[in-house]
């Protein structure tokens, strides 16, 4: 009874995951989402206004300038996206937390209102002048302030980090205060009613190299950092305080999460507007297909989150070509049927 | 129990009219005391004449109101309306989701002119208030609710003579656009997605009347969204959009390309202006105006 | 682990509250290295909440916690982990983790948060789970396991650090016999190798096999002492409202002590 001998299998699989090398199938996935990124990019390069075209060489130009950065700053924010979703659900030990859940969502929007009331109907009213500056930010500016105001928020009315409870409720509160806030302004300058439907659906449109830049700078400040403290998540998959009883710091481990997951969201959310479902979906999809610890879990949600919202993207500009779909409909979509399959297969037994 | 048949009504007239095409508001009868007027539900509604006290929800339904010298006997106007300088001294009774009703009743119109699309109606009308929905979405639409108003005031005729006007306006308009910049195409930005206005749309027709042409047409629908590469490999001759819009197209990847912003062939518009553009009232013909002589601004620079 | 120092543990007048209510009053009690105590009481007896104390991960209204001569609120997060073991009463861990990889976290004070596991680290957690024979459903995920079986790998967890200190709360929650004696005879195993061995124990059969018992009740120590003192034999049965009845049962090793139900 003491002494099972394993077969000799077992213990080979043993020493691999032991060495922290993760078990081929979560390499073979890695290697999926890889060329399906490819894939997904030499699509969004040939998919244009007049449908699909591989005449690469007459479309040089508008490859270069608007098809390459397009595709490649979907992948991106999909990446953040994907990479804050995992974070999320890690922090928070929960399967359904979605990146937006600690007011950034909700900050984002408030942001872009105030950006284009700023530029509307308060911009003559000379009770507003700090609005001026807003101006100045821009929208993409606005709404990543917004995005870290609001987490800034919730972290204050919590109490800083350490208790996860509490964070959520703030977080709700936050948002819904937020989101009031926001639709006072819009009765008062309607005229930023059309901005603000525009960034809650999402768009792709345009991603310049610019924007590109500042989502893979975001990428490779977040992805390292916070693959290499994955490890905080795996042990807080134990509770917290047996997690604390290892060793951590929690409250100062999870600030630290919480700052990252906030600046991937925001960075993403202020380039491409509120895209729902990528962050989501896709750690669900990687834990399903493949069982990983954080640090694997935490770069292949990445992946699969940049893939989703290329493929998205790509599929909004195809469908209807020269008419475009909102991609945040599309997200939801595709998020959306892949949930229901998987409830499906579930409910049939695995 | 009466109140209960009004909604059927209400419900099967909602039910029996398709989405798009509603009946004609017509004017149906003149029975002396009261006017019998069809409005864009397809009901038809007695007016009793004379009309002294009346409310309107919409923006271009209160210039209607206005344009056609009735101005006086408007009594309160929807939070949106600002035109002509009048009304905004008027009870404000909310925009289009919120209208306060109790404030409108205690009013006492004689008549309440709303959006088809507003959620008053069916509460107003339970309140025993004679309720008219009119929403001209394109030129036709606007010519006939102009007459149409104009039967429900007690002044018929006075409606199409003010088309007239506004025809006449609409064609001397046209008669500014530089004969260089006449049939080039347009593209017309109505938020940043790119939405743009397709010739289905209300100020597409107008950009018809000005003999101008549009980059969208109208298979597409009248609010579109584009994809940005659409308009770059479109090339429209000119560019209209909000003053904001434009100064930003420049930095927008690939837009760079586009020789109607490299030529300053553009009409920015501030919000003021852009509203008149975009509503389907009287002012219309201002709004051709307004970009008839931007037009001519632009008619002295080379292609 | 003889490298380490002693792991010996005491509590000094340790208090704690909550919520107005006394918890734990006045307890002052020495873990020896190279025993095995079993602590016991009644339900709300304040065993959980003396353990959690003593893990260092509640700080007390009055008293302190030592370890190995310090107090613990001075030991180093990471150095006192390397010491001092604690398993959760309430096996909160849950999800998609695969087994070996919660062992593998036990060894987390060791590797700390961000190096890589070294050949001691696969060969603690192969030790550990084929203490508990968990060793087969390994590669399963969490989620998929039986109660018995999540609780063998959170204990080979605990087991894996390989510390000298072992706080276990309840560690036969939802084991069935056979698993029980397992272990029952690890434990003894690491007391005879030096460890200072602490575990809640609710079955009082198995508690009395324990080199040491510390009975509790409302939060007081109210005996310490070895299983076969008569006087302590007393306040067990006392402190459980006469519930069952004490007796000695000959056995291949000598007397065994069992607790027989009154009914």
């Amino acid at each position: 009874m003491q002494m099972a001998r394993p077969s000799s299998r077992l213990f080979a699989r043993l020493f691999a995951r032991l060495f922290a090398r993760p078990l081929l199938t979560a390499w073979r996935l890695a290697g999926l989402l890889a060329l399906l990124a490819l894939l997904g990019i030499a699509a969004g390069l040939a998919a244009g206004s007049e449908g699909w075209s591989l005449a690469w060489h007459d479309d040089a130009v508008l490859i270069q300038a608007i098809r390459a950065p397009r595709s490649l700053g979907a992948l991106a924010a999909g990446m953040l996206l994907g990479l804050a979703g995992a974070l999320a659900q890690g922090l928070f030990r929960n399967p359904l937390a979605d990146p937006y859940l600690l007011g950034s969502a909700a900050g984002a929007g408030l942001g872009v209102v105030l950006a284009l009331a700023a530029g509307g109907a308060l911009a003559g009213s000379a009770a507003m002048p700090p609005l001026g500056w807003l101006r100045e930010l821009g929208l993409v500016g606005a709404a990543f302030c917004g995005a870290l105001g609001g987490v800034a928020l919730t972290l204050l009315l919590a109490g800083g980090a350490a208790r996860p409870l509490q964070l959520l409720l703030c977080g709700v509160v936050v948002g819904v205060l937020m989101g009031a806030a926001s639709d006072l302004l819009l009765l008062v300058s309607p005229e930023a009613l059309r901005g603000r439907q525009v960034f809650l659906l999402g768009t792709t449109g345009f991603l310049g190299w610019p924007a590109l830049g500042w989502l893979a700078g975001a990428l490779a400040l977040v992805l390292p950092l916070a693959c290499w403290f994955g490890r905080a998540l795996d042990a807080l998959v134990l509770g917290d305080a047996s997690a604390r009883s290892l060793g951590l710091r929690l409250p100062a481990l999870r600030l630290l999460l919480v700052g990252l997951m906030a600046l991937a969201t925001g960075t993403a959310v202020s380039q491409v507007g509120l895209v729902g479902f990528v962050g989501l979906v896709a750690p669900h999809l990687v834990r399903r297909l493949v069982p990983v610890t954080h640090r694997a879990l935490l770069a292949l949600s990445a992946a699969a989150g940049g893939v989703l919202l290329l493929a998205a993207d790509v599929a909004a500009r195809s469908l209807i070509a020269p008419q475009e779909l909102p991609v945040g409909v599309l997200t939801a979509l595709l998020g959306g049927v892949y949930l229901l399959v998987l409830l499906r297969r579930q409910r049939g037994g695995r | 129990m009466g109140r209960l048949l009004m909604l059927l009504v209400l419900l099967a007239a909602l039910a029996a009219a398709p989405l798009r095409a509603q009946p004609a508001a017509t004017v149906v009868g003149d029975s002396g005391r009261a006017v019998t007027v069809v409005d864009d539900r397809g009901r038809a509604i007695p007016v009793p004449q004379p009309v002294r006290r009346v409310v309107a929800l919409l923006p271009s339904l209160t210039e209607a109101v206005c344009a056609l010298d009735a101005c006086d006997r408007l009594v309160g106007v929807d939070r949106f309306s600002n035109w002509p300088p009048q009304v905004q001294a008027l009870p404000r009774l909310g925009g289009l989701e919120d209208t306060t009703i109790e404030r409108l009743v205690a009013l006492q119109p004689d008549l309440v002119l709303a959006a088809t699309s507003s959620r008053a109606l069916a509460r107003l009308e339970a309140l025993g208030l004679r309720v008219l929905a009119l929403e001209p979405r394109n030129l036709a639409d606007t010519r006939r609710v102009l007459e149409l108003l104009a039967q429900a005031l007690g002044r018929p005729g006075a409606g199409e003579r003010l088309w007239a006007r506004i025809d006449q306006r609409l064609s001397d308009a046209a008669g500014r656009v530089p004969p260089a910049l006449r049939g080039q195409t347009v593209y017309f930005e109505v938020a940043s997605a790119p939405y743009a206005a397709g010739e289905a749309s209300f100020v597409g027709e107008v950009l018809t009347r000005l003999q101008l042409g549009n980059v969208v047409p109208a298979a597409m629908g009248p609010f579109p969204q584009l994809n940005p590469e659409f308009v770059v490999r479109a090339q429209p001759g000119i560019v209209m959009a909000s003053a904001r819009g434009l100064a930003e197209m420049p930095a927008r990847p690939g837009w760079k390309a586009l020789a109607a912003l490299q030529a300053g062939r553009s009409c920015g518009f501030s919000e003021a202006q852009y509203d008149l553009l975009v509503r389907p009232g009287p002012r219309l013909a201002d709004g051709a105006e307004l970009i008839a002589s931007c037009l001519a601004r632009l008619g002295g620079r080379p292609k | 682990m003889s490298a380490l120092a002693a792991g010996l543990l005491q509590a000094d007048r340790l208090q704690w509250s909550v919520g107005g209510q006394r918890v734990v009053d006045q307890v002052t009690l020495a873990l020896a290295p190279g025993q095995w105590t079993a602590l016991v009481g009644p339900n709300g007896a304040g065993k959980s909440s003396l353990l959690a104390l003593l893990a260092g991960l509640h700080r007390p209204d009055a008293g302190q916690v030592l370890l190995a001569g310090r107090p613990l609120a001075d030991w180093p997060a990471r150095q006192r982990a390397q010491r001092l073991a604690w398993m959760s009463q309430q096996g909160e861990a849950e999800g998609e983790i695969i087994g070996v990889d919660v062992v593998g976290l036990g060894r987390l004070p060791h590797q700390g948060l961000f190096g890589a596991p070294t050949a001691d680290d696969m060969a603690a957690v192969q030790a550990a789970m084929a203490e508990t024979a968990s060793t087969p459903f390994a590669a399963r995920r969490l989620s998929t396991l039986s109660g018995g079986e999540r609780q063998r790998m959170l204990l080979s967890r605990a087991l894996a650090a390989q510390s000298p200190v072992l706080l276990l709360d309840e560690p036969t929650t939802h084991l069935d016999a056979p698993h029980q004696r397992a272990l029952v005879r690890s434990l003894l195993q690491r007391a005879r190798a030096g460890a200072a061995v602490l575990a809640v124990m609710h079955d009082l059969n198995l508690a009395l096999m324990a080199d040491r018992l510390l009975v509790l009740h409302h939060g007081r120590l109210v005996a310490d002492g070895p299983p076969d003192d008569a006087a302590l034999q007393q306040r067990l049965v006392a402190v459980f409202d006469q519930a069952f009845s004490i007796a000695a049962l000959p056995g291949p090793q000598g007397r065994r002590w069992v607790a027989v139900p009154a009914l």
